[in-house]
C-alpha cells in the first residue's frame, strides 16, 4: 500500500476548514514546516483514519475534534495492487466511512464494510504488523516500559528489545503477552511443578491427598460394612436356628422319642432274659436225658464186657503158669555155664601172673649189665668235654681276624713301593774306594761301603779321615714323604690293634690258631660219639637203669612153659564164655514170656474188677438195668417239654441291639440339640458384641459419607485436572504463538536491522542473542558497554531503523508499507541525521517514507519529494 | 372422616459427604427437624395420624443416639400417632435397628414390622407392607388383597418401593402393582421410595420426601394431608410444606449477546430464602466470551448468599467473534494464540475433551487479557 494524498477537514486546529497534502510519491516524502503548523494534526488524523472506527468516540477521536466542536473528517488516497482507492471517514455528526475506487469512481464499501476494508489494509492478516509503521516525536518506546519492568536484568534488556522491536511489540504481544503468560504460569505453578506433577503443599496436591484419604477410609468402612452385614446375616440365621431348636413342640417330640425308645429297649431286654432262662432249662434237660441214656448204654456194655473178660482171664492164667516153668529151666542152664567161665578165668589169671614175674626178673638183669657200660662211657665223655673247653679257651687267645692280616700285608707292600720311590728320588752317594782307602770315609762313625749307592734325605756329614768333614745337603722340599708317613702310621696303628709287632708274627699266630682249631674239632667229635644225645641224657639213662636193676633178679620157672600154660588158659576162657553166651538168650526169652503172661492176666483181672464195681452185686443187676431204662425215658420226656417251651420264644426274638441303638440315637439327638443351642447362644453373644460395636459407630452411615466424600473429592480432583489442562494448554498456546512470532518476524527483522545499524554507526556494533533475540551488548571503540547506556539519540535512531527494517521485511513479503516519521529525530545530531537520510534514501528505493519535521533547515538536506499543505474544501 | 399425614423417606442420619463440611451439619439437623415440622402440620390441619412410608432412617445401623432421639421426638408429639414402616434402606433385615427401636419405642409410635392390619382409629385399619429385605424381589403388597377387615372399615395401604422401574436405587425387579389400591379395596395407598411427589392414581400417591436431599426432583419438600370421608369415598389430598431447605435447579438459557449477569440476577430467588436454598444454575444456550466471564463472576458473588451454589456450564456454548478476539488483542502473538485456541475448540477432528479444554483456555486467556491493561 502506498499513500498518495491526505486530506482532512474540521480536525483539531483546522476548525471549519480543511487542508490537503497531495502528490505523495514513492520514496522519501518530506513535509517540513514550523511547529504548530499542523504536521502532528495530519499525523493523528491519518492514524485515526486507519485505526479508529467511525462509530466510536474514544479519547483518540475526541482529541481530533476542534474546541468549537464539529465533525472531523479524514480522507486519504491510497494505491494498492488491487487499484487506487479513496478512504473517507467522518466522526461524530454524520459519521460515516466509505471506500471509493478512484479509477471508476465507484463506491466500493460503506460503514462496517468500509471498516473491514481498512482493517484488511492495515492488518494484512492478524499475524502481521500494522500496515503503517509509525514513529512519533520523541517516542522511543523505551521509557514507558522500563518504568514498570526493571525487575531484572533480563527485563531491562527485554524493554530495550521492545524499543528495538517497536512494532514487534505487537507481534509478540509484548508486555501484555509477558504479563498474561506470567499470570497463567503463576496460576499453573501454584498447582503443579514444571513437569506437571502435583506441587507439594499446593491445593491440587492437598486435594489428591484428601481423595486418597477418603478412598482408604471408604475401603476400610466398606469392609466393615460388609463384615457388619455378614454378622447380621449370620445372627439372623443363628436366631432362626435357635428358635427352631427351642420350639417346645420339637423339644417335646424329641423327648417323646427318647421315652418310646427306652420302652422298646426295656421290652427287648426282658424278653431276652426270659429266652435265656428257657434256653438254659432246655439245655439242662437235654443234658440229663443224655446222661441217662449214657448210663444205660454203659451198663449194658459193661455186662457184655464182663462176660468176655472172664473167659480171657482163665486162658491167661494158664499161659502164665507155663511160662514160669520154662523160665526156671533156662535159669539153671545159664548158671552152669557161668560157673565154667569163672573156673577158666581163674586158671588164666594164675598163668599170666607167673609169666609176668618171670619177665620182670629178666629185665632187671639186663639193666644191671647196661648200667655198668654206661657209667664207663660217662667217665670218658666227661674227659672229652674237659678237652673241648680247654681247646676253645686257647683258640680264643690265638685267633686273629683274617682280613686284618690281609690288609696289613697289602699295606706292607705299599710301604715297600713308597720307600722305593722315595729312595729313587733321593740324592745318592757312591764311593768307589781306591785301593787301601776303604773305610777312610765314615758317616757318623760308620764307614761308607765300597761301590754302593748311599741315599740320603736332607744332609749328610762325611768324616774323611785325616781331611775333615764333608757336608752334603740335598736342599729339597720334604713334601714327598707325606704318603709314606701316612702308610707308616696306618701300619703301626694296625699292628697295635692286632697285638703283634710285625707282619711275620701275625702270620705265625694265624698258623698256631689253625693248629689249635684242628685239635679242638677232634675233641668235639669224640664227645659227640660218647654222648650222642648229650651228657644230661646219659645221666638220666643211668638213673633209669639203676631203678630197673633194683628188682628181683631170681628166675623160678621156665618162661617157655609158663607161656604155653597161659595160652591154654586163655583158650579155655574163650570157650566157656561162648557157651555161657549161648544160654543167656534162652533165659531172657523165658523172662519176657513170664512178664507178658503176668501182665495180660493182671490187666484182665483189673478190668474185670472195675466192671464188677460198676455192675454191682450180681443179684441186683437186672433191677438196676430196669431203673436205668426208666430214668432215661423220664429225662427224655422232660427235655421234650422244655424244648417245646423254648421254641416259640426263639422265634419271637427282639432286636436288642437295634433297640439300644435307637435309644442312644434319640438321646444323642436331644444332646446335640442342647449343645447346638448352647453354641448358638455363644455365637449370638459374639455376634451381638460385633454388631453392637459397629452399629453404635454407625459404620454404614460413615461409609456412605466416606463414599460421597470420595466422590466429591474425586470431582474436585477432576476439576483441578481440567484446570491444569486448561492452564497448560493456554501456556503452550502462548508460548507457541510467541515463538512463532519470533521465528517469523523477529529474526528476519534483526537480519534486516544489522546492515542498517552498520550504515549508521561505524563505531558501534550491537550483538544480539540468537536465541532470546535480546541485544546482548554494545561494543563501542572496542569496549563492551551495557545496553542501557545508549543515548536518547541512538535510541530514536534505532527506533527508526527498526521500522525501516520492518518495512523492508514487509516489502520483501510483497506487502509494501509506508513508514511515517513524525519528528522522529529530535535527539540526533546533524551528522547522524545525514547518515540517517542516507539510510532513508537507500531504503526508499522500494519503500514509501513520509517524514514530518519541524527542523526545516536540517531536513532540507534530506532531499526527496517535498510536500506542501494546501487548503482544501471537501466536496459537498 | 379420617385425616392423616402421609410422608416418607426422611432418611434420618444421612450425612451428605459430598457437600461442604459446614453445610452437612445443617442438612443433617434439618432431617431430624422434619419430625417436628410434620407434627406441626398434622396438628395445624387436624390430622391425628402420620404414616411414614419407609426409609425413615438412612441406614440399617443408625447410631443409638440418632435412633433414640428420632423416636423420642415422635414421642413428644403425643397424642399424634406415628406409624413407621421399614423401607429398603431400613428394611426388616436391619434387625439391630428394629430391635433397638422396639426397646425404646414410645406409646404413640407403632412400628409396622409385620404384614398384618394395624387399627389406628375406630374403623380405620392400616395394612402395612414392610420391606423384608433391601430388595425383596416380590410385590409385598400382595397380601393386602386377601387381608380381611370388618365391613365399614377405612382401609389404608402403606408400602415402600417402585411402582414401575423408576426406583431410587434403579434396580427394581420387584414392582408394586400400580392398581393395588383397586385390587385390595384400599381407600388410599401411601407409598414411599420416590423422593419427588407422584400421583399414581386417585387413591395412590408417593408423598416424596418432606426434606429433599438432592437436586434430582426439583420439587419442594412436602407431605400429603389426606382426608377420607368414609369407606369407599375418594380421598381429598393436599400437599403441605415441610422442608427446611430447598434444593432448586434453575435453567438459565442465554442468547448470544444477552447480559448474562443480569439474566442470572433475575433468576435468583428472593434474598431471605437464599440461606436455606441449595441452588444449581443449569446454564444453556450461547454466550460471548465476555458474557461468560461476567456470568462466572456474577455467580461467584451470588454464591455466598446460598447454602450451596453450583453453576453448571456444561450446556453453555460459547460464541466467539473476531471482535471478541479483538478484546484480547487486535494482532500479534496474543491474537495468534487466541485464534489457535478458537480453531482448536471448533475443530471437529479433535475429541470433545480437547475442544472443551481449548475453549476453556480461550476463556481464561480472555479473562487474563481483561485484567491486564491494554
Amino acid at each position: 500500500m502506498k499513500l498518495t494524498a491526505l486530506r482532512l477537514h474540521n480536525v483539531k486546529r483546522f476548525a471549519g476548514r480543511g487542508v490537503a497534502i497531495e502528490g505523495i510519491s514513492d520514496g522519501v516524502n518530506v513535509l517540513s514546516a514550523a511547529n504548530e503548523y499542523g504536521k502532528s494534526t495530519c499525523f493523528e488524523a491519518l492514524h485515526a483514519l486507519f485505526f479508529q472506527p467511525h462509530t466510536g468516540t474514544p479519547k483518540a477521536v475526541q482529541l481530533l475534534r476542534p474546541y468549537s466542536g464539529g465533525n472531523p473528517m479524514v480522507e486519504a488516497d491510497i494505491a494498492t495492487d488491487e487499484g487506487r482507492f479513496r478512504l473517507t471517514k467522518q466522526y461524530y455528526g454524520g459519521k460515516r466511512a466509505s471506500v471509493t475506487d478512484l479509477a471508476s469512481g465507484r463506491l466500493v464499501a460503506q460503514a462496517d464494510e468500509a471498516e473491514a476494508f481498512i482493517a484488511g489494509l492495515i492488518r494484512g492478516g492478524t499475524a502481521g504488523p500494522a500496515g503503517l509503521l509509525w514513529v512519533r516525536q520523541g517516542i522511543t518506546g523505551i521509557d514507558k516500559r522500563s518504568n514498570t519492568e526493571e525487575e531484572s536484568e533480563k527485563r531491562v534488556r527485554e524493554s530495550l528489545l521492545s524499543s528495538v522491536q517497536g512494532e514487534v511489540e505487537a507481534l509478540t504481544g509484548g508486555r501484555r503477552m509477558a504479563e498474561i503468560a506470567a499470570a497463567c504460569e503463576e496460576e499453573l505453578y501454584r498447582l503443579v511443578t514444571a513437569t506437571l506433577r502435583p506441587k507439594a503443599g499446593g491445593r491440587y496436591a492437598a486435594t489428591l491427598e484428601e481423595r486418597d484419604k477418603w478412598f482408604a477410609l471408604e475401603q476400610r468402612l466398606a469392609t466393615e460394612v460388609t463384615t457388619l452385614r455378614d454378622a447380621l446375616d449370620k445372627r439372623r440365621i443363628a436366631l432362626t436356628r435357635l428358635a427352631e431348636l427351642e420350639n417346645p413342640d420339637e423339644d417335646a417330640a424329641r423327648r417323646a422319642a427318647i421315652v418310646a425308645a427306652d420302652k422298646a429297649l426295656q421290652a427287648a431286654k426282658s424278653h431276652s432274659e426270659a429266652l435265656k432262662a428257657a434256653e438254659a432249662e432246655a439245655a439242662l434237660a437235654a443234658n440229663r436225658r443224655d446222661t441217662a441214656a449214657r448210663a444205660l448204654a454203659e451198663f449194658r456194655a459193661a455186662l457184655q464186657r464182663a462176660e468176655a473178660l472172664r473167659q480171657q482171664s482163665s486162658t491167661a492164667q494158664h499161659r502164665r503158669d507155663e511160662a514160669n516153668e520154662r523160665r526156671a529151666a533156662a535159669i539153671a542152664a545159664n548158671e552152669q555155664a557161668i560157673a565154667a567161665v569163672q573156673g577158666a578165668e581163674h586158671d588164666e589169671h594164675e598163668a599170666r601172673d607167673v609169666l609176668t614175674r618171670l619177665d620182670a626178673a629178666l629185665q632187671a638183669r639186663d639193666a644191671a649189665e647196661r648200667l655198668t657200660d654206661l657209667r664207663h662211657r660217662l667217665l670218658q665223655a666227661e674227659t672229652a668235654r674237659k678237652q673241648v673247653e680247654d681247646g676253645e679257651a686257647a683258640l680264643a687267645l690265638l685267633s686273629l681276624p683274617h682280613q686284618a692280616v690281609d690288609q696289613l700285608q697289602a699295606l706292607e707292600i705299599e710301604l715297600v713301593g713308597l720307600r722305593a720311590a722315595q729312595a729313587a728320588s733321593l740324592p745318592t752317594l757312591r764311593l768307589d774306594y781306591a785301593g787301601g782307602a776303604a773305610g777312610s770315609i765314615t758317616i757318623g762313625g760308620e764307614a761308607i761301603p765300597d761301590a754302593t749307592d748311599v741315599n740320603f734325605a736332607t744332609s749328610l756329614r762325611l768324616d774323611i779321615a785325616g781331611i775333615g768333614t764333608l757336608a752334603l745337603r740335598s736342599n729339597r722340599p720334604p713334601q714327598s714323604d707325606q704318603a709314606l708317613d701316612r702308610a707308616e702310621n696306618k701300619k703301626s696303628s694296625m699292628l697295635a690293634v692286632l697285638g703283634v709287632d710285625s707282619l711275620a708274627s701275625a702270620h705265625q699266630r694265624l698258623a698256631a690258631a689253625r693248629e689249635k682249631n684242628t685239635e679242638l674239632n677232634l675233641a668235639r667229635q669224640r664227645l659227640t660219639d660218647l654222648a650222642p644225645k648229650g651228657l644230661p641224657h646219659l645221666h638220666e639213662e643211668i638213673a633209669r637203669l639203676t631203678a630197673l636193676s633194683a628188682g628181683d633178679l631170681e628166675l623160678k620157672a621156665d618162661p617157655e612153659q609158663a607161656r604155653t600154660r597161659l595160652a591154654a588158659a586163655t583158650q579155655q576162657v574163650a570157650a566157656t564164655r561162648n557157651s555161657a553166651r549161648e544160654t543167656q538168650p534162652l533165659r531172657s526169652q523165658a523172662d519176657e514170656a513170664v512178664v507178658s503172661a503176668e501182665t495180660t492176666h493182671a490187666a484182665l483181672q483189673a478190668e474185670l474188677a472195675a466192671l464188677e464195681a460198676v455192675l454191682g452185686p450180681e443179684n441186683d443187676r437186672s433191677s438196676l438195668e430196669i431203673s436205668l431204662t426208666t430214668e432215661h425215658v423220664t429225662q427224655k420226656s422232660l427235655h421234650d417239654a422244655t424244648e417245646a417251651r423254648a421254641v416259640p420264644m426263639r422265634a419271637a426274638a427282639h432286636d436288642l441291639a437295634g433297640a439300644e441303638a435307637a435309644s442312644s440315637r434319640t438321646r444323642s439327638v436331644q444332646d446335640a440339640a442342647e449343645q447346638q443351642m448352647g453354641q448358638l447362644r455363644v455365637t449370638l453373644a459374639d455376634l451381638n458384641g460385633h454388631i453392637q460395636a459397629r452399629s453404635d459407630n454407625a459404620v454404614e452411615e460413615a461409609w456412605r459419607e466416606a463414599a460421597e466424600s470420595l466422590a466429591a473429592a474425586a470431582q474436585r480432583v477432576a476439576l483441578f485436572e481440567t484446570e491444569i489442562a486448561v492452564l497448560d494448554r493456554l501456556r503452550k498456546a502462548l508460548a507457541a504463538a510467541r515463538s512463532a512470532a519470533r521465528d517469523l518476524y523477529l529474526k528476519p527483522v534483526i537480519t534486516e536491522l544489522l546492515p542498517l545499524i552498520g550504515l549508521l554507526f561505524d563505531d558501534i556494533s550491537i550483538v544480539f542473542d540468537e536465541n532470546t533475540l535480546l541485544p546482548q551488548s554494545v561494543r563501542r571503540n572496542g569496549q563492551d558497554e551495557d545496553v542501557d547506556r545508549l543515548s536518547g539519540g541512538m535510541r530514536e535512531q534505532l527506533s527508526v531503523l527498526t521500522r525501516l527494517a520492518f518495512a523492508r521485511l514487509l516489502a520483501r513479503d510483497g506487502r509494501p508499507t509506508p513508514v511515517i516519521l513524525d519528528d522522529a529525530l529530535v535527539y540526533s545530531d546533524d551528522d547522524r541525521i545525514e547518515r540517517m537520510f542516507d539510510a532513508l534514501h537507500r531504503q526508499s528505493r522500494d519503500q514509501q517514507i513520509l517524514v514530518f519535521s519541524c527542523r526545516q533547515r536540517a531536513f532540507a538536506k534530506l532531499g526527496g519529494n517535498v510536500l506542501q499543505m494546501q487548503d482544501w474544501t471537501p466536496p459537498a | 372422616m379420617f385425616r392423616f399425614l402421609h410422608s416418607s423417606d426422611l432418611h434420618i442420619g444421612k450425612r451428605f459427604g459430598n457437600l461442604p463440611e459446614d453445610l452437612r451439619g445443617r442438612l443433617r439437623e434439618a432431617r431430624h427437624g422434619v419430625i417436628a415440622r410434620l407434627a406441626e402440620q398434622a396438628r395445624a390441619n387436624g390430622a391425628t395420624t402420620i404414616l411414614l412410608a419407609g426409609d425413615t432412617f438412612d441406614t440399617e445401623t443408625p447410631t443409638p443416639a440418632m435412633l433414640r432421639q428420632a423416636l423420642a421426638e415422635m414421642g413428644h408429639h403425643a397424642p399424634l400417632r406415628w406409624i413407621v414402616l421399614p423401607g429398603n434402606h431400613d428394611s426388616l433385615l436391619a434387625d439391630q435397628l428394629w430391635e433397638a427401636a422396639r426397646s425404646v419405642v414410645p406409646d404413640n409410635v407403632t412400628l409396622a414390622l409385620r404384614a398384618e392390619p394395624v387399627t389406628v382409629a375406630p374403623d380405620v385399619v392400616v395394612l402395612p407392607a414392610p420391606c423384608t429385605a433391601r430388595r425383596p424381589g416380590r410385590d409385598l403388597t400382595e397380601w393386602m388383597s386377601s387381608a380381611a377387615t370388618a365391613d365399614g372399615t377405612i382401609r389404608l395401604g402403606l408400602a415402600h418401593g417402585a411402582i414401575q422401574d423408576f426406583s431410587e436405587d434403579a434396580a427394581a425387579s420387584d414392582v408394586i402393582a400400580p392398581n393395588r389400591a383397586v385390587r385390595a379395596g384400599l381407600d388410599y395407598l401411601a407409598l414411599g421410595d420416590w423422593h419427588g411427589q407422584v400421583t399414581v392414581n386417585e387413591r395412590t400417591r408417593y408423598s416424596g420426601t418432606p426434606e429433599p436431599d438432592r437436586f434430582k426432583h426439583d420439587k419442594p419438600g412436602q407431605a400429603l394431608l389426606v382426608s377420607i370421608a368414609g369407606p369407599g369415598s375418594l380421598p381429598e389430598i393436599t400437599p403441605v410444606d415441610t422442608a427446611a431447605f430447598a434444593w432448586r435447579t434453575m435453567p438459565l438459557h442465554l442468547l448470544g449477546d444477552e447480559d448474562s449477569a443480569m439474566a442470572l440476577d433475575a433468576l435468583l430467588p428472593a434474598a431471605p430464602l437464599r440461606r436455606q436454598t441449595l441452588l444449581r444454575i443449569a446454564a444453556s444456550g450461547r454466550t460471548r466470551l465476555g458474557g461468560r466471564t461476567a456470568l462466572v463472576a456474577s455467580a461467584e458473588t451470588a454464591s455466598h448468599d446460598f447454602a450451596h451454589f453450583e453453576l453448571d456450564e456444561t450446556d453453555l456454548a460459547m460464541d466467539c467473534e473476531s471482535d471478541d478476539l479483538d478484546l484480547i488483542d487486535r494482532a500479534g502473538a496474543l491474537r495468534e494464540a487466541a485464534q489457535a485456541l478458537l480453531m482448536e475448540s471448533d475443530d471437529p477432528t479433535r475429541s470433545t475433551v480437547e475442544r472443551d479444554i481449548a475453549r476453556a483456555a480461550l476463556v481464561r486467556l480472555f479473562s487474563y487479557a481483561e485484567a491486564v491493561e491494554p
